[in-house]
C-alpha cells in the first residue's frame, strides 16, 4: 500500500492565493523597470535591447523589449523596479479574448520553438503545487487538435517554423496564440537572423504576448487567464 | 598515468618541429599535419587523456581553416592543444571512429563550415536539417551574412531517416519534434520490430539559434547576454566560463570575494538544476506526489535565488571582472539558511524515493550506460559519474575558487537511472556543504575589477550542472568577438543517450530521457 | 413430374463437362465467359437439388447405371450431405468468376489446365459428398487430393514451391492410406462397406476396433481438415497455389474433412466417450496453434491459412464436445454443440471465402500480399476495402455478423458441462473452453492487425500506393458474401432450426427447441407442446411484415417476473438500426449549418510521416511473439557492423520453424534417414548377397505358410 497519498495530504495546501490575494513573496517575479520622470537619460544607453527611451519628461519603458539584464537596476541612474508580474499585453492586431464558454475550461498546447532552459523551467512550474494551473480549469494537452490556446516560447528557429505552422493549422477554431517571453515577441537577444525568425508573429498570428526573460509562472498564468477574459491586459509600453 | 614529460615526448614524436609550451595555464601545444591527427589523438586517449572540444576557425589569409583539438589530462591538470591547418578545398581526416567523443564535433564542423572529414560514416543532416536548409550552405564561413534568411520551408518531403536496423517488419518510430506536455523540441527515432528498441537515433538541433555566428563582431559585453540566455537553466555556469575567458585575455584577476561568490552561485544553480531533474524523473515514472515535492523544492530554490540575486535564473549576476553588483550580507545570510532548508527537504525526498518500489522498478537496471560505453563516448557530468567515470572539471582543471575549496564528487558504477538519481542527490548535498563553507569564510572586498577587452585568445571551462563545458574565445583588434566557440556537455551526453536506449521497451523512453537530465537548448545553441 | 434430387446432381456433372468442353473454344474472353456460365449452371443445379433434399428431409440413394458393373460404388443423398453440398456449390459458384478472370494471366494452355483442374476438384468434392460406400468415398477423396496437389504445384518453378508440393503429396497420400486402412478395419468389423451401415453398427463394435478405426480415420482425413499434427502442408501449400483457387480450398475443401469426421467418426465417437474427448482436445490445440501462427505470419495468405486452421479447430472442438455429450447420454446438449460446430463451419465458409477473394484481389491489384508492404487501401479502393472489412468483422466475431453467433454458441455449449458430474470430463471441457476463449481473443487481435496493416495508415510500398482497379469478378462475389455474412448473423433464429434438424440423425433428439423458442419460429400459432404456463398476451409486433415473429410478451406465471418480454435477434437488429437512423436524422436536422474544415492529419510536426515510421503488422504482433517465444522458438541471427566505434548497421533475422515441423516432421525425417542409412548398409551391390537375401526370404515365407497350414 503506497504511502504517497498520505505524504501529500500531510503537506497540506501550498498553493499561492493569487489572484484572490496579492502575491508578495520575494523571488516570485524578477519584476520590471518602471518609467521614471526624473532620470537624466544615462541609463538609456546601458540597455542592450533599446527597451528604454529618452522622452521629454524622463525615461519611458517598452517592456516588450526587456531581456532582464538588470543593468538598469544597478549603478548610477538606476530605474525603480516593481515586483509585479501581471504584465500580459495584447498583441497588435491580436484577436479579443475567448468567450464565456472558455472561462472555466481551457486547453493549452505549449510549443518549444527554440526556448532556452529559463522559459522551459518556468512553464513547467505553472502546474506545480505552488501555482497550480489546474484550479482555474486550464489544462495542458498533448495534441493541438484538442487545444484552444497555443503557448509558444522561443524565437522560432528555422527548423521549428513548419512544425509551429502545422500545429497552428491543426487547431480548430476558435483559437488564440500567446507568445511567451521576449524571444517569442521579437527574437530577444537572438533577434531576427539566419537561424531564427525573430518572433512568433513572423510565423503565425499572435494574440497575446508575455514579456519577460523568462516570464515567471504567475505571469504565464495571468496571460492564460487574460485569454479567457478573466484578467486584464496592460500595455507593455509605459510612460512616466 | 601520464606525466607532462611523457606527453611532451608523445607530442614531439608526432608533431612538426614546433611543439611549444605556452598559454596562461601551461597548455602543451603541437602543430601537426592533418594526416597525423587521428593517430596522435588515439594515442592521447590511450594515455588516459580526455577529449575536450574541437574549435574550427577560418584561417585569416586563404580560404582554409584551422582545426584545434583540445585534450586534457585529468591527473595533473594539463591541457593539450593540437592544431592542424586545412588548405582550402581539401578535407580533414576524421578521428571519431577512434576518439568517439569527437563524433558530434566533426559532424557540426562539416555542416557549419563545409569541411569534409574523410572516414566519418554519418556526415550531413546534423545541425542544418536537410529538410530546411539547402545544400552547400555553410553559415559559419566568413562570407555568410547572419542577417539574411537562406532556409526554405517545404524542402522536407524527400527526407528519409537513416536506418541502422535491418530486420523484417522493423519500423523507425518517431518521437517528436512536438510531443508530450512540456518536452523540448527534438526528434528521436526508435528503431524497433515492435516491442524492444533495438537502435535509437537522436536528431537534435531543432533549436539551433546560431549563437556562435550572431556573436561575431559583437561587443564582449553584449555577448554576456547571449552566454546566459542560450541555456537559461545553466546560465550562470556558461556566463562565468565566458567571463573567465574574457578575463584571461585581458589578463585581469578577479577579486577573492567575487571568486568565492561565483562558486556559491554556481553551486546554487547546480542544486536547483538537479532538483528540477529529480522532479522530472519522478514525474516520468508517474509518481505525481514525488514530482510535486521536487517541484516545490525547485520553486523554493528559484525564489531564494530571485530574492538574493534579483533574478530567478541568475541572469545579470556574472560580469567580466567579477559580479555585476555587490550583494549585502543580510541577503547572503538568508541564502545560507535557505540552502540548508532546501537541502534538508531534498534529503527527505531522497529517503522517500529510495523506499518507493514502484518508482525504483522503473529506473533500476533501466537505461544502463556501461562504464566501457561511457568511456568510449567520453560522457561528462553526472551521467559519467553514475557510470564509473570520476570526471569533474572542478577537480581535473580547477578554476576560480575550486582551486582552494575541497570538492566532493560522488561515484556510482551501475550506470542505470537509479545510479544517476543517487548521483544527483549526492551532488546536491555536496553543493549545499560547499555553499555553507564558502559563505562562512567569505572574504570582504571589491566585487569586480576592470576588464577592458583586448585582442587575444583564451580557453575557459566550467563544470556546468550537466557536465563539462568549454568556451574558446578570440577577440580581434577592435576588442570585438572574432570567434566564440561553445562546447556544451550535450555533445557527449546526448551522443551516448542512444546507447542507453538499446534493449528498452517503448514505454521506458521518457523515463530514460528524464534520467539523463539533459538540456536540448544547451546542446543546440 | 418433379425430378428426384439426385437427378439434379447428375445434370450438374453434365454442365461441368460442357464447361470443360467450352475451354476448347478459341478466343479467351468467349471461352472464359462460356466456362463461367457452365460453372454457374452446375453450381445452381447442385444448389437446387440439395435444397430440395434438405427441405424434403428424405434420403435417396442410387446405383448409377453407368457404374452398375462396379457394385462397390454407391451414392447417397440425405439432408446432411445436402447441407454440405449447398455450402460447396455456393462457394464454388461465387469463387469461379475470379478463377476464370485471373487465369488470364497465364498462357492459354496453362489457363485451360487451371480451369480443368478447378472443375475436377469441384466434381470430386461433389462426388465425395454423395459417396455412400467405402470405395466411392476413398475414390472421390483420392481424386480430390490429386487435384489439390496439382493445383498446389501449378505454379511451381521455385524450390520452395516444389517442396510444398512434395509435402502436400506425402501427407495427403499418407493420410489417405491411413484413412483407407481405418475404413477397411471398420468395414470388416461391421460386415458392410456402406457408410450408413458402418454408422448403424457403431454402437456394437468392439473397443479395439473402434479406437483403431477412429484414430486412423480421424488423423487420416484430418490432413485435409487441418488438424494439428498433420497440417504441416497447409502453410506452404496454400501459399504456393494460384491465388484465385485458395478461396475454394478454404471455403469448400476444408469442409470435406468435417464431413468425413461427421459421417465416419461421428457415430463412433457418439457412443464412446474417450474418442470424443480426443476430438475435442485436438480441435482446441489446433485452434490455439493456428491463431498463434496466424499472428506471426508475414504474408496475408499465410495469415488467412492459419486462421482457417484455427476456425476448423473450433469446428472440430465443437463437434467433439457434441459427440462427448451424446456419449454421456445428454442428447440435447450434444445437439447444441453439434449445431454450434456446423454453424461455425458454415460461417467460416462464408467469411473465409470473402477474405481469400479479397486476398487474391489485393494481390492482383497491388502485386503483393506482404503485410508489411501494404496499407492505405481504404482511401484508394473504398468499396472493396469496405467489403473486406465486413469479412474481417465477421471473422473477428463482432456482432451483428455471423462469426459472433457461432463462437458464442460454441463457448456456451462448452459451459454446459456443468450438468455433467464426471470430473475428468469437466476438467477437459474447462481447459478447452479457456483455451478457446484465449483463441477468440487472439483472433480479434489478429484481424485488427490485418485490417490496420492492409486498409488503414500509409501505403508502405510503391505497389500499394497506386493499386490497380480491383476486378469486379472479385468485388461482386465479395459483396454477395458480405450480405450472406450479415444475414447469417442477424437471422440466426432462422438458421438454427435447419441445423438442428441435421443433428437429429446423430443424437436422436432435435435441440432446436432448446435454442430457439417455438414462438419465434412459427408465425401461425404456437407449436404444440409448449409449457402450459405460457400465455401469449401481448402484441405480435411485425405480424404480416416480418417473416418470423420478432417480439413476444409472455405471461410466465412466476411471482417475481409475471411478464417477460422476448425479442428475437433479427428484430433486435432492426430496432437498433431504426434508432440509429432516428438519431442521425435528428442530429443532421437540429445541428446548425456549420462549415467543416478538413485539415491534414497531425503528425507531431514532422515534415512528412514516412511509411517506415508507421506501425507494421510485425510490430503490432510483437507482444505475441514475445509471449509465445517458448512455443515459437525463433532462431535468431544477429550481426552488427562497425566502423571503428560507430555502429553502422545491425542486421537481425529470426526464423520461425513451425512447431509441427520441429516436433514431428523433422524427427520423423531424421529417423527415416537413419533407418535408410542403416538399411543402406545392407546393400553392397554384390549379387551373391542379394541372392542370399532372396533365398532367406523365400525360406521364411515357406516356413510361415507351412506353419499356418499345419495350424488350421
Amino acid at each position: 500500500m503506497s504511502a504517497w497519498p498520505l505524504y501529500s495530504l500531510l503537506r497540506g495546501i501550498r498553493t499561492t492565493r493569487w489572484p484572490r490575494q496579492e502575491e508578495t513573496a520575494p523571488g516570485v517575479s524578477p519584476g520590471r523597470p518602471q518609467p521614471s520622470a526624473d532620470a537624466s537619460g544615462a541609463v538609456v544607453g546601458r540597455c542592450p535591447t533599446a527597451a528604454l527611451m529618452r522622452i521629454a519628461n524622463g525615461v519611458a519603458v517598452d517592456f516588450a523589449r526587456c531581456v532582464h539584464c538588470q543593468r538598469c537596476l544597478h549603478g548610477e541612474d538606476a530605474l525603480p523596479w516593481s515586483r509585479d508580474f501581471a504584465w500580459t499585453a495584447h498583441a497588435p492586431e491580436g484577436r479579443s479574448s475567448l468567450g464565456r464558454r472558455f472561462r472555466r475550461s481551457l486547453h493549452v498546447r505549449y510549443i518549444d520553438a527554440g526556448a532556452c532552459g529559463g522559459c522551459m523551467g518556468e512553464v513547467r512550474l505553472i502546474d506545480a503545487p505552488p501555482y497550480n494551473l489546474h484550479r482555474f480549469g486550464i489544462f495542458i494537452t498533448a495534441t493541438p487538435r484538442d487545444a484552444d490556446v497555443l503557448l509558444v516560447g522561443g524565437p522560432v528557429t528555422e527548423a521549428m517554423r513548419m512544425p509551429l505552422r502545422k500545429a497552428y493549422e491543426a487547431m480548430p477554431e476558435p483559437k488564440r496564440v500567446v507568445a511567451m517571453g521576449v524571444c517569442a515577441i521579437n527574437g530577444g537577444v537572438f533577434g531576427k537572423s539566419f537561424a531564427s525568425a525573430g518572433g512568433v508573429a513572423e510565423v503565425v498570428p499572435v494574440d497575446f504576448v508575455i514579456p519577460g526573460c523568462p516570464p515567471p509562472p504567475l505571469a504565464i498564468i495571468h496571460a492564460l487567464l487574460a485569454v479567457t477574459g478573466r484578467a486584464q491586459t496592460h500595455a507593455s509600453e509605459q510612460q512616466p | 598515468m601520464s606525466g607532462r614529460a611523457e606527453l611532451l615526448d608523445l607530442l614531439a614524436a608526432n608533431a612538426r618541429p614546433d611543439v611549444g609550451v605556452g598559454g596562461a595555464h601551461g597548455a602543451l601545444r603541437a602543430e601537426v599535419t592533418p594526416k597525423a591527427v587521428p593517430d596522435l589523438a588515439a594515442k592521447l586517449i590511450e594515455h588516459g587523456c580526455q577529449f575536450a572540444t574541437l574549435v574550427v576557425e577560418p584561417a585569416r589569409a586563404d580560404g582554409g581553416f584551422t582545426l584545434r583539438y583540445f585534450f586534457y589530462a585529468a591527473n595533473d591538470a594539463t591541457l593539450i592543444e593540437i592544431t592542424a591547418a586545412i588548405a582550402p578545398g581539401s578535407s580533414a581526416l576524421a578521428i571519431a571512429d577512434r576518439v568517439h567523443a569527437a563524433d558530434w564535433h566533426e559532424r557540426e564542423a562539416e555542416d557549419l563550415y563545409g569541411i569534409r572529414f574523410e572516414g566519418h560514416p554519418f556526415l550531413g543532416d546534423f545541425v542544418l536539417h536537410d529538410t530546411v536548409w539547402p545544400e552547400d550552405v555553410a553559415p559559419m564561413r566568413r562570407v555568410f551574412d547572419p542577417h539574411r534568411r537562406v532556409a526554405e520551408s517545404g524542402l522536407g518531403t524527400a527526407w528519409r531517416p537513416r536506418r541502422i536496423l535491418d530486420e523484417a517488419g522493423a519500423i523507425a518510430f518517431p518521437v517528436g519534434p512536438i510531443w508530450g506536455d512540456y518536452h523540448e523540441a527534438g526528434l528521436w527515432l526508435l528503431e524497433t520490430p515492435g516491442e524492444q528498441i533495438r537502435q535509437a537515433q537522436s536528431r537534435l538541433f531543432y533549436k539551433y539559434r546560431g549563437v556562435e555566428k550572431i556573436a561575431e563582431s559583437q561587443t564582449p559585453d553584449h555577448c554576456v547576454l547571449l552566454a546566459e540566455r542560450f541555456s537559461g537553466n545553466s546560465a550562470f555556469a556558461h556566463a562565468s566560463a565566458y567571463c573567465r575567458a574574457l578575463e584571461r585575455i585581458a589578463g585581469c584577476s578577479v577579486p577573492a570575494r567575487a571568486r568565492a561568490l561565483r562558486a556559491v552561485f554556481a553551486e546554487l544553480e547546480r542544486m536547483r538544476y538537479h532538483a528540477a531533474a529529480i522532479a522530472e524523473l519522478a514525474g516520468s515514472t508517474a509518481l505525481a506526489v514525488g514530482k510535486s515535492m521536487g517541484q516545490e523544492i525547485e520553486e523554493r530554490l528559484l525564489r531564494l535565488t530571485g530574492e538574493v540575486c534579483r533574478h530567478r535564473y541568475l541572469f545579470g549576476v556574472c560580469a567580466p571582472g567579477g559580479l555585476a553588483w555587490q550583494p549585502d550580507n543580510a541577503a547572503l545570510r538568508r541564502l545560507r539558511t535557505g540552502v540548508t532548508d532546501a537541502a534538508r527537504e531534498l534529503v527527505g525526498l531522497e529517503r522517500l524515493l529510495a523506499h518507493s518500489s514502484s518508482c525504483l522498478d522503473r529506473i533500476e537496471e533501466m537505461g544502463t550506460l556501461t562504464p566501457e560505453l561511457a568511456q568510449s563516448y567520453g560522457v561528462v557530468g553526472p551521467v559519467a559519474r553514475a557510470s564509473g567515470q570520476k570526471l569533474d572539471l572542478r577537480l581535473a582543471l580547477p578554476y576560480g575558487a575550486y582551486a582552494d575549496t575541497p570538492v566532493e564528487v560522488p561515484l556510482e558504477v551501475e550506470g542505470d537511472g537509479y545510479a544517476r538519481l543517487r548521483v544527483w542527490f549526492a551532488e546536491i548535498r555536496s553543493s549545499a556543504a560547499m555553499i555553507e563553507s564558502l559563505l562562512l569564510d567569505l572574504p570582504d572586498g571589491a566585487i569586480t575589477e576592470a576588464c577592458p577587452p583586448t585582442e587575444g585568445v583564451a580557453l575557459a571551462w566550467v563544470e556546468a550542472p550537466a557536465g563539462a563545458a568549454f568556451h574558446w574565445l578570440r577577440l580581434d583588434g577592435d576588442g570585438r568577438i572574432a570567434r566564440w566557440r561553445i562546447g556544451p556537455p550535450g555533445f557527449r551526453n546526448w551522443h551516448a543517450f542512444h546507447r542507453a536506449l538499446k534493449g528498452a521497451a517503448f514505454q521506458d523512453f521518457p523515463i530514460i530521457l528524464a534520467s539523463f537530465g539533459l538540456s536540448v537548448a544547451e546542446n543546440d545553441r | 413430374m418433379t425430378p428426384d434430387p439426385m437427378n439434379w446432381l447428375v445434370w450438374n456433372y453434365l454442365a461441368l463437362g460442357f464447361s470443360v468442353l467450352a475451354l476448347a473454344l478459341p478466343g479467351s474472353r468467349l471461352r472464359r465467359s462460356i466456362y463461367v456460365a457452365g460453372a454457374w449452371a452446375a453450381a445452381l443445379l447442385v444448389l437446387i437439388g440439395a435444397s430440395r433434399a434438405l427441405i424434403a428431409g428424405t434420403t435417396t440413394s442410387i446405383q448409377p447405371m453407368l457404374l452398375a458393373i462396379l457394385p462397390a460404388f454407391g451414392f447417397v443423398l440425405d439432408p446432411v450431405r445436402a447441407f454440405f453440398l449447398i455450402v460447396t456449390a455456393a462457394v464454388f459458384g461465387l469463387a469461379i468468376c475470379f478463377v476464370a478472370q485471373d487465369s488470364g494471366r497465364y498462357p492459354p494452355a496453362r489457363a485451360r489446365a487451371l480451369l480443368v483442374l478447378t472443375t475436377l476438384i469441384y466434381a470430386a468434392m461433389v462426388t465425395l459428398l454423395i459417396a455412400g460406400t467405402v470405395v466411392s468415398f476413398i475414390f472421390a477423396w483420392e481424386i480430390m487430393s490429386l487435384a489439390l496437389w496439382a493445383l498446389v504445384t501449378f505454379d511451381s518453378r521455385q524450390t520452395d514451391k516444389v517442396r510444398a508440393g512434395l509435402l502436400t503429396l506425402a501427407l495427403s497420400e499418407g493420410g489417405a492410406l491411413a484413412a483407407l486402412a481405418g475404413l477397411l478395419i471398420l468395414a470388416g468389423a461391421a460386415g458392410t462397406s456402406s457408410l450408413a451401415g458402418i454408422a448403424a453398427s457403431a454402437a456394437s463394435l468392439p473397443h479395439g476396433v473402434v479406437w483403431a478405426g477412429f484414430l486412423l480415420t480421424f488423423f487420416g482425413f484430418g490432413v485435409k481438415t487441418g488438424l494439428m499434427p498433420v497440417n504441416a502442408w497447409m502453410h506452404d501449400g496454400y501459399a504456393a497455389a494460384p491465388r484465385s483457387v485458395t478461396p475454394i480450398f478454404s471455403g469448400a475443401t476444408l469442409n470435406l474433412g468435417v464431413f468425413a469426421l461427421w459421417t465416419i467418426d461421428g457415430p463412433l465417437a457418439s457412443h464412446a466417450l474417450w474418442p470424443a474427448l480426443v476430438v475435442l482436445v485436438t480441435g482446441t490445440v489446433t485452434a490455439l496453434l493456428g491463431i498463434v501462427y496466424a499472428l506471426v505470419a508475414r504474408r496475408m495468405t499465410q495469415l488467412l491459412t492459419h486462421s482457417s486452421i484455427e476456425n476448423l479447430g473450433i469446428v472440430v472442438a465443437a463437434l467433439g464436445a457434441g459427440f462427448a455429450f451424446t456419449a454421456m447420454h445428454h442428447p440435447v446438449l450434444g445437439g447444441l454443440a453439434l449445431v454450434a460446430g456446423l454453424y461455425h463451419m458454415l460461417n467460416h465458409s462464408a467469411y473465409k471465402t470473402l477474405l481469400f477473394l479479397g486476398n487474391g484481389a489485393i494481390d492482383s491489384s497491388t502485386g503483393t500480399d506482404d503485410l508489411d508492404a501494404l496499407g492505405g487501401l481504404m482511401k484508394r479502393v473504398p468499396l472493396f476495402a469496405t467489403l473486406f472489412l465486413i469479412g474481417i468483422f465477421a471473422i473477428a466475431a463482432l456482432p451483428p455478423f455471423n462469426g459472433f453467433v457461432s463462437e458464442w454458441l460454441t463457448l456456451e455449449s462448452l459451459l454446459r458441462v456443468v450438468e455433467i458430474s464426471a470430473v475428468p470430463v469437466r476438467i477437459t471441457f474447462a481447459l478447452s473452453g479457456a483455451l478457446l476463449a484465449l483463441t477468440a481473443g487472439l483472433a480479434l487481435t489478429c484481424f485488427a492487425m490485418l485490417a490496420g496493416s492492409t486498409l488503414l495508415g500509409l501505403p508502405r510500398s510503391r505497389a500499394a500506393t497506386t493499386p490497380r482497379r480491383v476486378p469486379w469478378s472479385a468485388t461482386l462475389p465479395m459483396g454477395i458474401l458480405a450480405v450472406i455474412c450479415f444475414g447469417l448473423g442477424v437471422l440466426a433464429t432462422g438458421v438454427i432450426p435447419v441445423l438442428g434438424g441435421l443433428t437429429t440423425r446423430l443424437t436422436g433428439v432435435n435441440p432446436t427447441a432448446a435454442l430457439v423458442p417455438a414462438f419465434f419460429r412459427h408465425v401461425q400459432g404456437l407449436a404444440a407442446g409448449t409449457v402450459h404456463d405460457l400465455t401469449e398476451i401481448g402484441a405480435q409486433i411485425g405480424r404480416g411484415v416480418l417473416p418470423l415473429r420478432g417480439l413476444v410478451v409472455l405471461h410466465s406465471g412466476g411471482a417475481s417476473t409475471p411478464v417477460v418480454y422476448a425479442m428475437s435477434t433479427g428484430l433486435t437488429f432492426i430496432v437498433l438500426a431504426f434508432l440509429l437512423l432516428v438519431v442521425w436524422l435528428a442530429t443532421r436536422g437540429l445541428r446548425r449549418r456549420r462549415r467543416v474544415d478538413r485539415r491534414a492529419t497531425w503528425n507531431a510536426g514532422l515534415e512528412r510521416l514516412r511509411p517506415e515510421m508507421t506501425y507494421t503488422a510485425t510490430a503490432f504482433a510483437a507482444p505475441v511473439r514475445v509471449t509465445f517465444a517458448g512455443l515459437l522458438r525463433p532462431v535468431v541471427a544477429e550481426h552488427t557492423e562497425h566502423h571503428g566505434a560507430f555502429v553502422t548497421a545491425l542486421r537481425r533475422q529470426d526464423e520461425l520453424v513451425h512447431v509441427v515441423d520441429r516436433l514431428t516432421l523433422r524427427p520423423l525425417t531424421q529417423a527415416g534417414r537413419r533407418i535408410a542409412a542403416g538399411l543402406a548398409r545392407m546393400h553392397h551391390g554384390r549379387v551373391t548377397l542379394y541372392a542370399a537375401y532372396i533365398v532367406t526370404a523365400l525360406a521364411a515365407v515357406l516356413l510361415a505358410a507351412a506353419s499356418i497350414l499345419h495350424g488350421s
